[in-house]
């Protein structure tokens, strides 16, 4: 199987105590933000590496993970990180974070794809930044394939996989047929959430997080391809199509108020905070 | 979510822009790596630290390790984090390629483990305890010894001890007891007491293959008569694993550090407690004393790691906690400011990053030399080696001596909360006193430095450091704003060769126990001068920082770097003329102090 995994670098959630915003107010200031890949596109790499093995033996590779990201040099060292963790090349879509919105990501993607015929996409949910929740939707409108949002487990079956996907009411499970878009959620990388046609039924990965890159792996990351391609190549005179009017922080939040007894808190969470 | 327990940017000011690890990749052996190999395994320590050690800190102190039917029960995440580093090749990461590892230089592999400890030290000893038997076996057993242990610690399955204390044989290891009778068969039967063998017998491993130092029947009295055996819990056989009479007799109850048991060990109560033999006989201690030296600096390390992390907690607090207002302003309507503010409080912080970054600096250069001597041969390569052989009883007491006020000053920054188990500081205090006991006391390393390694060749290594150090003193007196701590150095440099001399005449004088009677406060303004060296290295990096027009962060690093050296200077290094006036003095008062006047 051969999958195509999108990846995002995103300021890490933690520095949230770093963001600037100028007093113009019209982006937001980045400087000595650290970055790190989209929690939710680490679990989609995770995912595609469960799909392409089998889960007792990991350092088999049975298919081709190919990561490819958007964005300026700097993200070379995530897809380097990729790389390292286990996906076997990489792309890098040469551009600026400023210079992109879902619609551009989506169509690029979907001239990767074209090119690189891989029979899944895998990426988050969601990306931590944005939080839109846009661009897997939109790259399968756009190739008209077959899609899945929000996948909780997935397994492989003849021509295509089951999905577990988590919504509301709970869970629920599409039969998607390669080649299809899948975004995953958090629980995907669960020790017994992905199964490829190689793992063994009741198999459990003896871990719950994306898989730590092994030393002889890292070092031989600087080694595995990693192609460099131009935006305009890709998606032509396209420019934005939605814009950031203003940024604002969110009020700081205000002292908190002692009340007497329940009833009081009982009237102020309905009549002030209107919560109840 | 984990909280900060190292400062990231630290690391990779001392690896890359200090030691600049980054050029030894230019020379065999290290050429497979590159920056980028080391940043990926930063990262994968930050990761471990955050995902495997972490959350499990507080638990595994209120949970120590029992013994239950033979076996010592530890925490489950253990096992994960041995999975990890045995699956990641972290084991074997700096061995030779050789012996079957991936080169990575030391002083990398040292980051990676501050990093860890930093974390969690008790879970981090365990592949640490591992890497270090294995070494030991891959250095001097044979192939096919070797081979039946070492891809199993490698891949961390079975963990590696190191076996030498006996009740009668702490520090005193000429005393070993235990004995290795030989057989016909190629094996050695094993009988004798252990005590206070870490990570013995756990729960988390497959297997434990200890590193035993035994005296074969009949063996010379003394160190030359003590050898180095291989002795597994199992030992294995074509049919399988089979039980090797290694008994667990007690598991101790400790002050702090306690998710990494230590045990009492009775090896041959069946009579069935097979050893073999590792390398020649009769020269255990010195096998195991390459082992010793290089887990002194991890000690070192060890100390420093603890204190880094108890630092970022009491930082931490001192920002949030309002208490008091500022001396000049008591206007009670005013609100309370932060504790960070006040001048005392700040004394505090800064003191506990002198001790931090200063020691870090010191353990690096440590590791550092060993890989150079890596990529050097003949008089150079012999130079590092004789640096890192002296200054490594510094790396590890200053570091275990000094960590210990660095996480009591951390303490009290929290004041009432720090002596609560609501917040880390207090698990911090009890973890870190342990760096001056294991691995030989300061005491007796301050015998090493000043009765053996300060002497050695006629001062030999001495001349060399006292070079080492001349060369950066030189170096600061060119750069503004450093020569006065340059000159400050060379005061204290001169002030310890003053001692240095006063105390090797007395030796030469044959008062060998005058000589050695205060050796524990030589090796104090040793280390405090060692420690001002690596201070003056890292003002002199700072500063060439400032140089490179470097970005808004970078410049606030290196700002804030220069504040800490300038408080050592101020606070830290005056603090070497107690002692040295004192060792001066030499009117034997200890050795004079009769038992009997002990009331
Ligand atoms: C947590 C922990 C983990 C350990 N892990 C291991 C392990 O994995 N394997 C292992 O083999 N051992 C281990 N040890 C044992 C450790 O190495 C010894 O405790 C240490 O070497 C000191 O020996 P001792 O306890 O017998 O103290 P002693 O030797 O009795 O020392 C007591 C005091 O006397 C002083 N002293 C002793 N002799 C002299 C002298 N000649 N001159 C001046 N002063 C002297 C010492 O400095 C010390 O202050 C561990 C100990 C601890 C506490
Ligand atoms: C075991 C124990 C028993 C106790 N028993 C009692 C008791 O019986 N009754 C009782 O009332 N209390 C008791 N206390 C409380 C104790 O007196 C306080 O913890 C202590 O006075 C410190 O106050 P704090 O904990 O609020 O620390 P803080 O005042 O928050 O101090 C934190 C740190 O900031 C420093 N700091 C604070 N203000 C200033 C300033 N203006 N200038 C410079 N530095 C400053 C402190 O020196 C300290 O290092 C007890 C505490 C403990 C731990």
């Amino acid at each position: 199987m051969k999958i195509l995994v999108a990846l995002k670098r995103v300021a890490d959630p933690a520095n949230h105590n770093k963001v600037k915003i100028p007093a113009a107010g019209d982006k937001i200031d980045t400087a000595g933000l650290e970055w790190q890949i989209n929690p939710f596109d680490l679990y989609a790499l995770e995912t595609a590496l469960r799909l392409t093995e089998d889960g007792k033996a990991p350092k088999t590779r049975l298919g081709e993970v190919v990561a490819v990201t958007l964005g300026p040099a700097e993200t070379e060292t995530n897809l380097r990180s990729a790389l390292a963790t286990g996906a076997d090349r990489a792309i890098r879509v040469d551009t600026t974070d400023d210079a992109l919105d879902g619609r551009l990501v989506a169509a690029a993607l979907q001239k990767l794809v074209e090119e690189e015929k891989p029979d899944l996409v895998l990426m988050g949910k969601q990306v931590v930044d944005g939080e839109n929740n846009y661009v897997g939707q939109a790259l399968a409108e756009l190739l008209d394939w077959p899609m899945a949002t929000f996948a909780a487990t997935i397994k492989e079956e003849a021509g295509g996989l089951l999905v577990g996907r988590e919504v509301d009411g709970g869970v629920s499970t599409l039969r998607v047929k390669f080649p299809a878009v899948v975004t995953v959620d958090l629980r995907i990388v669960a020790p017994d959430s992905v199964r490829s046609s190689k793992t063994a039924e009741g198999f459990k990965y003896p871990y719950e997080e994306v898989r730590f890159a092994p030393l002889p792996a890292i070092m031989q990351a600087k080694k595995k391809p990693l192609a460099v391609k131009k935006l305009a190549d890709l998606v032509g005179g396209a420019t934005l199509s939605s814009k950031y009017v203003k940024f604002e922080a969110p009020p700081a939040r205000k002292a908190g108020v002692k009340v007497k007894d329940v009833q009081e808190l009982v009237q102020k969470l309905a009549t002030e905070a209107k919560a109840i | 979510m984990a909280p900060t327990v190292i400062d990231a940017r630290n690391l990779e000011f001392l690896l890359y822009e200090q030691f600049g690890v980054e050029s030894l990749t230019e020379h065999a052996p290290f050429t497979d790596h590159s920056r980028e190999t080391f940043d990926l395994a930063l990262a994968t320590a930050h990761k471990l630290g955050r995902e495997v050690l972490w959350p499990p800190f507080r638990e595994m102190d209120q949970e120590p390790p029992v013994l239950i039917d033979g076996r010592v029960r530890v925490h489950p995440s253990i096992r994960a984090l041995l999975r990890e580093c045995g699956q990641g090749g972290w084991i074997n990461a700096d061995v030779p390629v050789a012996h079957g590892g991936l080169q990575i230089p030391r002083t990398v592999m040292t980051a990676f483990r501050a990093i860890l400890a930093a974390a969690n030290y008790s879970t981090s000893v365990f592949p640490a305890l591992t890497a270090g038997a294995a070494h030991l076996l891959a250095s001097f057993g044979a192939e096919e010894l070797g081979a039946l242990y070492l891809p199993k610690m490698y891949a961390g399955e079975w963990q590696g001890t190191m076996a030498l204390t006996e009740p009668q044989a702490g520090s005193s290891l000429s005393d070993i007891r235990t004995r290795a009778t030989p057989t016909t068969e190629g094996h050695y039967l094993i009988h004798g007491q252990k005590i206070f063998i870490s990570a013995a017998r756990h729960d988390q491993a497959e297997n434990g293959v200890n590193l035993l130092l035994a005296r074969i029947d009949g063996a010379p009295a003394g160190v030359k008569g003590i050898s180095l055996f291989v002795v597994p819990d199992r030992r294995p056989t074509d049919s399988g694993l089979v039980d090797n009479d290694v008994t667990c007799t007690s598991v101790y109850h400790k002050v702090g550090y306690r998710g990494a048991p230590i045990t009492q060990l009775s090896l041959g109560d069946a009579g069935d407690c097979r050893g073999w033999l590792v390398g020649q006989p009769h020269s255990g201690l010195r096998y195991m004393f390459q082992m010793m030296n290089e887990a002194r600096i991890e000690v070192g390390l060890g100390a420093t790691a603890i204190a880094s992390a108890a630092y970022h907690a009491a930082l931490d607090y001192a920002r949030h906690r309002p208490q008091g207002r500022p001396i000049t302003s008591k206007d009670p309507a005013q609100a309370q400011v932060p504790i960070i503010e006040h001048a005392d409080v700040k004394r505090m912080l800064l003191f506990q990053r002198a001790v931090v970054e200063g020691s870090l600096s010191l353990v690096l250069q440590c590791t550092h030399y060993s890989d150079l001597a890596q990529t050097l041969q003949g008089d150079a390569r012999e130079r590092c080696e004789l640096l890192l052989d002296l200054l490594t009883p510094a790396a590890k007491s200053y570091p275990a001596e000094q960590a210990i006020l660095a996480v009591s000053q951390g303490l009290q920054c929290l004041g009432g909360y720090g002596y609560c188990a609501d917040f880390a500081l207090e698990q911090y205090y009890r973890d870190v006193r342990i760096h001056t006991i294991h691995e030989g006391t300061t005491g007796i390393q301050a015998l090493d430095l000043l009765g053996r390694k300060v002497v050695r060749d006629g001062g030999k290594a001495m001349f060399l450091f006292l070079d080492e150090v001349g060369t950066s003193i030189s170096e600061a007196r060119g750069v503004a704003g450093l020569g006065a701590h340059a000159a400050q150095l060379q005061a204290a440099l001169d002030r310890l060769t003053a001692v240095t001399q006063h105390l090797t005449g007395l030796a030469l004088e044959g008062k060998i126990d005058l000589f050695l009677a205060d050796a524990t406060l030589y090796l104090e303004v040793f280390g405090t001068v060692a420690v001002a060296w690596q201070w003056l290295r890292q003002a002199m990096t700072a500063e060439r920082g400032l140089e490179r027009d470097p970005s808004e962060a970078d410049a606030r690093f290196y700002r804030s770097k220069l504040s800490a050296f300038r408080f050592f200077f101020a606070y830290e290094l005056p603090k070497v003329e107690g002692p040295a006036a004192r060792l001066l003095d030499s009117d034997g008062l200890t050795l004079k102090t009769e038992e009997e006047l002990f009331a």
